[in-house]
């Protein structure tokens, strides 16, 4: 057997412009998303939300939905046989509420009713008996011992810590000092669907779930917990997805969906939320108050930072430890600072709920050291860049949080492309040209990075299987779900490549626990990485599968295989994938294989960080022109250019529109 | 009143539209592009016993000059309007007012009639009516009425029409070659948005920054549309150099009446109609000078 592909030059589909598989159907409109879907003995389910955003409950009272016609069933927490709460890190959110309600986004009962109508009037007639409680709507007041108890812990969900060097002492040292406080606000994914998708269980007990989510395997888990169900009995559908951004990592409606479809005797039930209900109960960004202190030398060397970030997880925790946790591994920005003092806390709050969304956490923190940069900058006389550039840590030193980098850094590259481009470089004649009197136009720049994977203390696994069909072609299954970005067809990429035949030949599976093997989350940057290169471990088990197979329909030694473009060939002959198939099922042997794959971590955790350092990051600079109606306060973003250091480009294609959506 | 339990009549001709509405007892309301009146009903503010569909009667769809007058069928929708090589010449405020409705699906399918009828103070093609002396044509089974657009609106959402009269036509006066208008919004985004304030400015010029006189109507600043007098009386005080245009949209917060609501504050809204009446007076004498 010989391998053709060995050398990247030759590479015909990994790093090239590959046009994306999931496109045609989507661009035409063909595709379905999961809440498309109507069926004729269809139900609607709907969920009764909290009237205040904190208060206890003492009565439910569904008889009067109960007894309205057209309603098929009301279930309150009674009606929950197993755990009554869910959360990827801690289940500290009831699937729906029995004593307390703690934000107006809380589930206290769902409906199943013939028509959406008939729900939503049922809805209305539950009648919930409430005692309201003083509201925490402030993370400072949270912190404070006036503030009432929102957990059984307290309403500090996380605490973490990193210290390095001595900061007091730089301080007094230091020939500069900025120091700030940041705040940034709750954010909305708004996804195009909102949160949504259907359930249904069938005679045997068996219970399907088909709702867009980011980890299928997760959520069957988070439901069978609450159903005391076997996880095995579940199927979780949960690709395609209507966009995400961190949005669908947690439990939407899956347990909702599951909890009714055992009440509604195998009909199918669906929920979909109208956009307001999204805003009410849907994941948001962390807002946060960042508090920073930075302090450098005359000459520009950063000598300090100090900081203090609180983040506002809202009623329950979903990701907000892990959030936290990473805003403060990256609150220096990628310089090393050798004197740091830096901590976040997550708070519980009465305000809407609060877990990933895309940056997780970092954005927050970005804000602020980027500022200061600036600002130290301009009070030394020193161009923006040349400052960022004296500063950035390199591959082999020590980052401000303590740790040796081992992986590429790609910052100072970045830097330098910036300083050559057009707009930075002629950044004052962009300037002066305002297009109206009132208006004012600014060049700035800014360089953050992000860690890839999980982090220390969660496992980070790949898992993919290729099986080979009837017709010849290959099914790529992936666990990690195509929410848009393109993963589907990097892994018809990877797979084309070793499999040395054409992309149409590759058909890829995500997203379905019946169909595809647990892989982790499509988050964190990883599934790309992680996903690909589980199939780039699959495909050398399909290569042997196939030229083993060859070599005995053929009866010729391995080395006398050739694989050829789209078919295998040995003696003059020519072997068609279909034709190895048809062997391999007339003999009753498996047609697929596996792979799986470990992301490297680094081995010591930073003391009290949670989760600290990652073993990979990934690097951006972006240079901006902006304009400012100094009228109405209105601000253009009129030019942006992106200079991401995104390592080996696995589809050139899809690197732009990337690039683009990320702004 | 739950929306499945809701009627609907859709008349073919005007006349039979007309003749419902002279005989029917029920609680109706008129229903054409459907952008407000399918919002409304969602939240449960619009519940009427029948909804009466004219998005069909295509002869009040239409734009045309006839007697020294333009005519707009009340179901001209802002495309449409958009689109008019009439309008762009001799409406241009009205043109660039559909510009900003909403998005291009509003705009698809959004009426002018609607937004008329509508009332809202917020509605972005009244200002341009205002500015442009806008005569609404009000129709009954064997009445027929033309209101100055000025008198046309109570408050928010109530007009003077009554149960068996709708909109039949909207008369503008065409421009002349020296008269120029503008329309300028401010909403909290760049599309899919409603006014925080928008203001519709036509101006008679003479010539270099002189001018006649003009019309100043604001939007999004009080019940009902807002004609800045005070304003409009200072056009003709001197040619409009930076300096008088900055005091007319001074005098603006005077004549507006705001309130806090959901997309703004009140102070922040009265700051801004001086902000644009300054903003569109720039561009106006800029666009005429540079014609």
């Amino acid at each position: 057997m010989t391998y053709n592909n060995a050398n990247p030059d030759s590479f015909k589909w990994v790093g090239k412009r590959v046009k994306r598989i999931d496109a045609p159907e989507k661009v035409t409109g063909e595709l379905k998303y999961m809440t498309d879907y109507q069926f004729d003995n269809m139900v609607w389910g709907k969920v009764l939300r909290a009237e205040y955003p904190h208060a206890k409950i003492n009565k439910i009272d569904t008889e009067g939905a109960q007894k309205l016609p057209g309603v098929i069933c009301v279930l309150t927490h009674k009606d929950i046989p197993g755990f009554n709460g869910f959360g990827i890190v801690v289940p500290d959110q009831p699937v729906l509420c029995s004593k307390v309600v703690r934000c107006t986004g809380d589930a206290v009962a769902l409906v199943a009713a013939e028509t959406l109508e008939i729900a939503e009037q049922a809805l209305s007639l539950i009648k919930v008996d409430y005692e309201p409680l003083e509201v925490v709507a402030d993370v400072e007041f949270a912190m404070s011992s006036s503030a009432p108890q929102l957990h059984p812990d307290g309403n500090i969900h996380s605490h973490v810590a990193i210290k390095n060097g001595d900061t007091k002492k730089a301080f007094q040292v230091a020939d500069i000092i900025v120091e700030n406080t940041f705040y940034s606000p709750r954010q909305m994914h708004a996804f195009i669907e909102t949160e949504g998708g259907w359930g249904v269980m069938d005679e045997q007990g068996l219970i399907t779930i088909r709702c867009p989510g980011q980890y299928a395997y997760r959520d069957r888990m988070q439901i069978a917990r609450s159903l005391a169900y076997n996880p095995e009995r579940i199927r979780v559908i949960s690709s395609p997805i209507g966009g995400a951004f961190g949005g669908k990592d947690e439990i939407t409606v899956q347990i909702y969906l599951a909890l009714l479809a055992m009440h509604t005797n195998g009909r199918p039930v669906k929920i979909h939320y109208s956009r307001e209900e999204s805003v009410i109960a849907g994941m948001k960004r962390h807002p946060f108050k960042v508090h920073m202190k930075t302090a450098a030398k005359r000459d520009g060397t950063l000598l300090a930072n100090e900081v203090r970030a609180m983040g506002d997880t809202g009623a329950y925790a979903s990701l907000g430890g892990a959030v936290i946790a990473l805003a403060i591994e990256h609150s220096c920005g990628p310089y090393k600072i050798p004197n740091v003092d830096l901590e976040g806390f997550c708070i519980y709050t009465n305000n809407g709920i609060a877990g990933a969304f895309r940056g997780f956490g970092v954005n927050q923190v970005c804000m602020g050291i980027e500022t200061h940069m600036d600002m130290i900058a301009e009070k030394l006389g020193i161009d923006p860049i040349e400052l960022r550039k004296k500063n950035v840590y390199h591959q082999g030193e020590v980052s401000s949080v303590g740790h040796i980098v081992k992986s590429s850094v790609g910052t100072f590259r970045t830097l330098e492309t910036a300083e050559k481009c057009d707009l930075w470089k002629n950044r004052e004649k962009y300037k002066a040209e305002a297009s109206e009197p009132w208006k004012k136009r600014g060049v700035s720049l800014a360089t953050s990075f992000h860690g890839i994977g999980m982090g220390i203390g969660l496992p980070d696994y790949g898992a993919a299987s290729i099986e080979l069909l009837p017709d010849g072609k290959f099914l790529v299954g992936v666990g990690c779900e195509e929410i848009g970005g393109g993963n589907s067809t990097v892994y018809a990429q990877v797979a084309a490549e070793i499999l040395n035949c054409d992309i149409s030949n590759i058909q890829v599976v995500q997203g379905d626990t019946s169909r595809t093997l647990d892989g982790g989350t499509v988050t964190a940057s990883r599934s790309t990485y992680t996903g690909g290169r589980a199939v780039a471990t699959a495909a050398p088990n399909m290569v042997k599968m196939l030229t083993e197979t060859a070599g005995e329909m053929l009866n010729l030694p391995l080395s006398k295989i050739e694989i050829e473009t789209n078919h295998l060939s040995g003696g003059g002959e020519k072997i068609t994938y279909q034709s190895i198939y048809q062997y391999l099922y007339e003999n009753r042997r498996t047609t697929r294989v596996e792979g799986h794959f470990y992301l490297p971590k680094e081995k010591e955790e930073i003391e009290g960080s949670g989760g600290a350092p990652h073993h990979l990051y990934g690097y951006l600079t972006h240079v901006v022109l902006v304009e400012v109606d100094t009228l109405t306060g209105e601000t253009d973003v009129l030019r942006v250019v992106s200079i991401p250091d995104a390592g080996k480009v696995m589809n050139r294609k899809a690197l732009k529109a990337k690039q683009r959506a990320e702004l | 009143m739950l929306v499945s339990n809701i009627e609907m009549f859709s008349p073919s001709s005007l006349s039979e539209c007309l003749t419902y509405l002279s005989q029917s007892s029920k609680k109706h309301k008129l229903i054409a592009g459907g952008t407000d009146a399918a919002v409304r009903m969602k939240e449960g503010k619009w519940r009427p016993e029948i909804w009466i569909n004219i998005k069909n009667l295509k002869e009040l769809r239409y734009i045309e000059e006839k007697d020294g007058c333009i005519h707009i069928g009340p179901l001209t929708t802002h495309t449409d309007i958009l689109r008019s090589d009439l309008l762009k010449r001799k409406a241009d405020v009205l043109v660039e007012a559909a510009r900003e409705v909403g998005a291009t699906q509003m705009q698809n399918m959004g009426t002018i009639g609607g937004n008329i009828g509508t009332a809202s103070p917020a509605g972005d093609t009244i200002p341009a009516l205002y500015v442009l002396g806008a005569l609404i044509e009000i129709s009954s089974l064997n009445t027929k009425r033309l209101v100055p657009i000025e008198q046309f609106f109570i408050g928010p959402g109530r007009t003077i029409l009554r149960e068996n009269e709708m909109i039949t036509g909207i008369l503008i006066q065409p421009q002349h070659p020296n008269e120029i208008g503008i329309f300028q919004k401010l909403g909290p985004r760049k599309a899919q948005s409603i006014s925080i304030v928008n203001v519709a400015i036509s101006l008679k010029m003479i010539e270099g920054k002189h001018c006649h006189g003009g019309k100043i109507a604001f939007g999004s600043v009080g019940p009902a549309i807002i004609r800045a007098k005070k304003c409009e009386s200072l056009l003709s005080q001197g040619p409009l150099t930076e300096e008088l245009i900055q005091n007319i949209a001074k005098v603006a917060w005077k004549e507006v009446l705001p309130i806090t609501d959901g997309r703004a504050t009140a102070l922040y809204r009265r700051d801004m109609a001086s902000a644009l009446l300054e903003r569109g007076l720039y561009r106006l004498l800029r666009r005429w000078e540079n014609r």
